[in-house]
């Protein structure tokens, strides 16, 4: 019930907003540093093409920073409220 | 306009369903008055510049190469006549700062014109809308219109809105890859229908992320997206130029004749007519003082200097201020924080400038080889191999010449007897080091790789190693 008060459409932009900044930063760091001709995924020479790898691997990124964004709201909001109802945590 | 934030006094005495939906309203769609005036002039002037600059850049050339290029796949960042390897990573971090810095310090002279003239959303947003009044119309023509039920006018006249919404979405997004990509050549796949998937990808991407964006968040990005918006008042101080309403001139507003003299009224200078709350882009009353959302676009400042003129009035019942000013004092331009700004700015671009004047553009990696610790040759001595990655990062060709020292006695061997890379280019080279098991201090010593081009004594790299033997 007190779920409600945030709206799913902002819960939403709250996890994947963040995580898709957080991605092309993490991206850019990672991808300075590693070659992506020098990543052999599972022992495997790749037929990707260097920007199939760099936008594979910040797709990637942004999926397991949305996760934890997800874990993060779950934490954070449901709990406040489940605890105080009415309240927006 | 809605307030989604409102909750009534008797808020605490309702159902929580009541609470929930009170707290709640989906975003209605803002109508944004069409403004003429001086900094809607300077606004088109900077959407024009900015816009042009975006979409011709990328065609720019420079010594046979793209002048602006993040060329990703090459891993090679060309500025101009700068080109950024991923070992310059530390260049790229600065000049990211440096820019950083700069919107901290015009921030804090100038407020938000960052967001009211120069920002992509509000540069795009414009565009847009500018698109939208040519089709749909204006503001009160678009309202009615929106009204209506669907028709095949209405269809004809939205599909072609969204038409050249996408349209121009496709050319931003196929632009924005062709920073990334080059451009030329991009362009010739897509004509031949042959770009690559990822290109493909990104490019609906960002023009899927244009449209939506520009045609229909609009100013929801300001207000909850963007971070720049929640954090530039840390930069604002009272001398900050702000856009602001001068309640001391205009309140009591109200509505009178032209012919009636305001003050034998007893009434301010604001005739109350809204329309500064009509134009503004993100729906605020700035007569409510200075609010988050407000991004400073001055829509409001022509709007009621138009009306002014109109009453015979004094322009700038709305205009840039301080709120020093505000207060009857003197703003100070000159101050403690634009000093220490400008200095901290200042010496950053020194020290950046100077060390990458100092930059040499020769690059050495040495990987020993880890298959085996060692090698005994048939001599007797002691052999270790190492792959040499030697990167050219300089304009011109040049050869260059490989030594080694660290351990007495010890000896290099090549397979090619010139050491040849041509301007940007990347060689990988073998090479073995061999030593007396004598002269070998210890079981792993360090070793130094140098080289120099034949023709500049300046382009140098050095590079630590290992060599291994037995105990």
């Amino acid at each position: 019930m007190a779920e409600k008060q945030v709206p799913r459409t902002q819960k939403c932009i709250a996890v994947l907003w963040p995580s898709f900044m957080v991605a092309i930063v993490a991206t850019g760091l990672f991808f300075s540093a590693f070659d992506p001709d020098d990543l052999y995924p599972f022992g495997e020479q790749t037929e990707v093409s260097r920007l199939g790898i760099y936008s594979i691997g910040f797709l990637l990124f942004w999926l397991v920073s949305a996760i934890s964004g997800i874990g993060t709201l779950y934490f954070a909001i449901t709990n406040c409220m489940r605890q105080n109802p009415g309240s927006r945590g | 306009m809605t307030n989604p934030d409102a909750t009534g006094p008797g808020a605490a005495s309702r159902s929580d369903e009541q609470v929930a939906q009170s707290l709640y309203a989906a975003a209605e769609k803002i109508y944004p008055r069409q403004v003429h005036g001086l900094f809607a002039r300077l606004r088109v002037l900077g959407v024009l510049g900015l816009l042009g600059i975006y979409y011709i850049t990328p065609w720019l050339r420079w010594e046979g190469h793209q002048a602006l290029l993040l060329d990703l796949p090459a891993r090679k960042f060309h500025i101009f006549f700068i080109t950024l390897w991923p070992q310059d990573f530390f260049y790229l971090a600065v000049l990211l700062i440096i820019a950083g810095l700069v919107l901290f310090f015009v921030t804090a002279l100038a407020g938000r014109v960052w967001c009211g003239y120069a920002c992509p959303q509000t540069v795009w947003t414009e565009a847009f809308l500018w698109i939208e009044r040519k089709v749909e119309g204006n503001r009160m023509q678009q309202q009615k219109l929106d009204a209506l039920p669907m028709s095949a006018r209405k269809f004809r006249i939205k599909a072609t809105k969204h038409f050249l919404w996408l349209a121009f979405s496709a050319w931003t997004g196929f632009t924005f890859v062709g920073y990334f990509s080059p451009i030329t050549e991009l362009g010739r796949n897509l004509l031949a229908f042959n770009i690559g998937p990822w290109e493909t990808f990104w490019i609906i991407f960002y023009g899927f992320a244009t449209y939506g964006n520009a045609g229909f968040m609009r100013e929801q990005v300001c207000k909850y997206m963007c971070p720049y918006a929640r954090f530039q008042s840390a930069m604002f101080d009272k001398d900050t130029l702000v856009v602001s309403y001068i309640p001391n001139r205009g309140e009591p507003r109200g509505s009178r004749k032209r012919s009636v003299d305001p003050v034998t009224a007893g009434l301010g200078d604001c005739i109350d007519c809204t329309l500064c709350v009509q134009v503004c882009p993100t729906g605020i009353d700035i007569r409510d003082g200075l609010q988050y959302e407000c991004i400073a676009c001055s829509a409001c400042i022509d709007a009621c200097d138009d009306v002014m003129d109109k009453m015979g009035y004094e322009k700038g019942l709305i205009k840039y201020t301080t709120e020093h000013a505000m207060q009857g004092g003197k703003t100070h331009i000159l101050r403690p924080r634009i000093f220490i700004y400008a200095v901290i700015l200042l010496s950053i671009m020194v020290a950046f400038a100077w060390s990458f004047s100092q930059r040499v553009s020769l690059g050495l990696d040495v990987i020993r080889d880890r298959n085996t610790l060692y090698r005994e040759t048939s001599d007797g001595l002691i052999e270790n191999v190492y792959i040499l990655k030697i990167l050219n990062m300089d304009d011109a060709e040049h050869q260059y010449e490989l030594s080694v020292s660290g351990i007495p006695g010890l000896t290099l061997h090549k397979d090619m007897a010139v050491i040849q890379v041509a301007s940007g280019g990347i060689m990988e080279l073998p090479v073995r080091l061999r030593a007396e098991e004598g002269d070998l201090e210890a079981r792993s010593s360090d070793v130094v790789f140098e080289l120099v081009a034949q023709d500049d004594a300046a382009l140098i790299a050095r590079e630590d190693a290992r060599f291994l033997g037995p105990n």
